[in-house]
């Protein structure tokens, strides 16, 4: 392929890409099915641990973060960003029963871009959460002496998590193709947060979900969040966060292109 | 396979062929052969009938057309691409509405045609553009800021329609483009698919309904069982079936038993359920003289006396031996 053409195609996928993602974005807003685990379920959590629970950062180990909202919201992302990456592939897969994936198989398009596409509109979704999430935190008592740069680097962590969630939201539901099966993963959300340090630190978990969290990417993009919020090395590493972060999105838009490649090689 | 005579209008050789499918096959996993040889070719600018009851094949020869399925036997190409080797190129030749109108609810129809712009590489303005100019074209202009889900079934198929047209293809396919639809929408989405092909569009249509290919298409393939059975104009494949029938309407209906034993001396008789009978004498309209006669004698008044030309459900019932809503019941595919 010349330059030329490469450089035309290119441009031609960055606008597949780009539609596909304000697509994504748009439904996501328009469903309440998809809404409500997003946005609404994750600041629910917030206000119930904001009134009833700050007595935690009271434990011996408890970091020191001002107020247990400032600490916990990292968490409160962090489930927002993986029911966003579940509702992408629950949405995927309604698109592959409902016959609109066939409309986007039937185009001339690359098979990356339809899961990129998906990718880049929950990540425009991640960034929307922590936005309202680290809001709200604010506006309940939160300080996060990182200022502006610690709240921009999170929200930039909230955008990969989203992306990393989405991947996998994809990969399952292409390799699967079935939505109610897409529909009764909710519960795993809940592992994969309480196998990571969402909302206690890592001391304070017991001894097996600790070992756990080690092997868990969400514990560095979590503790990366409160790192750069607080701007405290005591709490995490930003530079880890970012690590699992990246390396999550890849790992899980290949495997969410391989998906896509083996379902369509039919 | 019964030819109904004709090759296919305007095809020299391949390049002038929109579509040259040879020995299609497709063997599900589990051995089920959904298509099994099938050889059709379809000249640019005509509009092919693909006939068949569900089941017969006519989906799955439609996906394989349309890149999304792969043949596990024979070849086939689209706009002069293969749909194996060059399935991008077919992609972008080709405009694709699937059977039901697979359309987000949750968008608006102009929405969705902005996105079918951008699927097609179309930048913003272009496809903001094209979206304006086919929801006039499909008379979608006042529906067009609402979401699908307030749509009826006939706005849903004009609009899935427009979308397939969103970057001028050549070659459009149609999978059952007016199941479920009531008359008028039907009427409606015929008169576009003449006007697109006046405009010079090929067009491959799959339908159940014989009516539908008799009013729309040049030829017609029958395919049952994964095969094609017949292929020709309507009129054909009609003169496959034989001369045409004579429809004989009594004054007294009680005279009816004695009607059709009379008539049997000049072919076989059959009712029907307007409360006439049918004879088919194999002479057509040459046999009126001598049944009126035969019933004149024996003092039987007649009403109306119509020739009967077949239809392509009698074709399908001459050359697979069931009618097509029979096969339609059978065949659980």
């Amino acid at each position: 392929m010349s330059t030329f053409a490469l450089e035309r195609d290119l441009a031609t996928q960055g606008r597949v890409i780009t539609a596909l993602a304000e697509r994504a974005l748009r439904v996501q807003l328009r469903r309440a099915q998809f809404l409500l685990p997003s946005f609404l379920l994750p600041l629910l959590l917030l206000a119930v641990i904001a009134s009833g629970t700050s007595a935690a950062q009271q434990l011996p180990g408890f970091p020191s973060t001002g107020s247990y909202v400032g600490f916990v919201v990292s968490g409160t992302i962090m489930q927002g960003t993986l029911l966003a990456g579940l509702t992408a592939g629950i949405a995927l897969a309604g698109d592959i029963e409902g016959g609109f994936f066939d409309r986007l198989l039937s185009a001339p398009v690359h098979r990356a871009s339809i899961v990129l596409g998906r990718v880049l509109g929950t990540a425009l979704i991640g960034i929307a959460q922590a936005v309202l999430f680290l809001t709200v935190a604010i506006v309940i008592g939160a300080d996060f002496s990182g200022g502006a740069v610690g709240i921009a680097l999170t929200i930039l962590l909230a955008a990969l998590s989203a992306s990393a969630a989405a991947g996998l939201g994809a990969t399952i539901a292409l390799r699967t193709g079935s939505l109610s099966l897409m529909q009764n993963l909710f519960p795993f959300v809940f592992v994969l947060l309480f196998t990571a340090p969402a909302f206690f630190p890592r001391a304070l978990l017991n001894p097996v979900l600790e070992t756990i969290s080690v092997v868990n990417p969400l514990s560095y993009v979590v503790e990366g969040m409160r790192a750069a919020l607080f701007n405290s090395p005591a709490l995490g590493s930003v530079w880890a966060g970012f690590a699992a972060g990246i390396g999550s999105v890849i790992l899980t838009c290949c495997l969410a292109v391989w998906a896509m490649r083996s379902r369509v090689r039919v | 396979m019964v030819s109904g005579v004709s090759s296919p209008k305007k095809i020299d050789g391949e390049q002038d062929a929109a579509i040259v499918v040879e020995g299609l096959e497709r063997i599900y996993p589990g051995g089920l052969r959904a298509v099994d040889g099938v050889d059709l070719a379809v000249a640019s600018g005509e509009i092919y009938g693909f006939l068949g009851p569900n089941g017969a094949g006519k989906s799955t020869t439609v996906r394989i057309l349309t890149t999304l399925l792969r043949p596990t036997g024979g070849r086939a190409s689209v706009a002069g691409y293969d749909v194996v080797e060059q399935a991008s190129q077919v992609r972008r030749s080709i405009g694709v509405a699937l059977q039901e109108a697979a359309l987000d609810p949750l968008m608006t129809g102009r929405e969705l045609l902005q996105l079918q712009g951008a699927l097609h590489g179309l930048r913003r303005a272009e496809s903001k553009l094209r979206a304006e100019e086919l929801l006039v074209r499909v008379d979608l202009v006042p529906a067009s800021d609402r979401l699908l889900n307030t749509y009826s079934g006939g706005m849903r198929r004009r609009l899935d329609l427009a979308m397939a047209l969103v970057h001028r293809p050549s070659v459009l396919f149609l999978d059952e483009p007016t199941t479920g639809l009531d008359p008028v929408s039907r009427t409606s989405l015929w008169t576009e698919l003449r006007s697109l092909n006046d405009e010079g569009t090929t067009i491959f249509l799959t339908t159940q309904y014989l009516e539908e290919a008799e009013q729309l298409a040049d030829r017609v393939g029958i395919i049952d069982h994964g095969k094609i059975v017949a292929e020709g104009t309507p009129q054909e494949l009609g003169r496959l079936v034989g001369e045409p029938g004579l429809y004989v309407k009594l004054i007294d209906q009680a005279q009816s038993d004695r009607a059709r034993e009379l008539l049997t001396v000049h072919g076989a008789v059959s009712g029907r359920a307007a409360g006439g009978l049918t004879i088919r004498t194999g002479l057509g309209a040459r046999a009126i003289a001598p049944i009126v006669r035969t019933l004149d004698e024996a003092q039987i008044e007649v009403d109306a006396v119509e020739v009967e030309e077949p239809t392509l459900d009698d074709v399908f019932l001459a050359v697979t031996g069931h009618r097509a809503e029979e096969a339609a019941e059978d065949d659980p595919a």
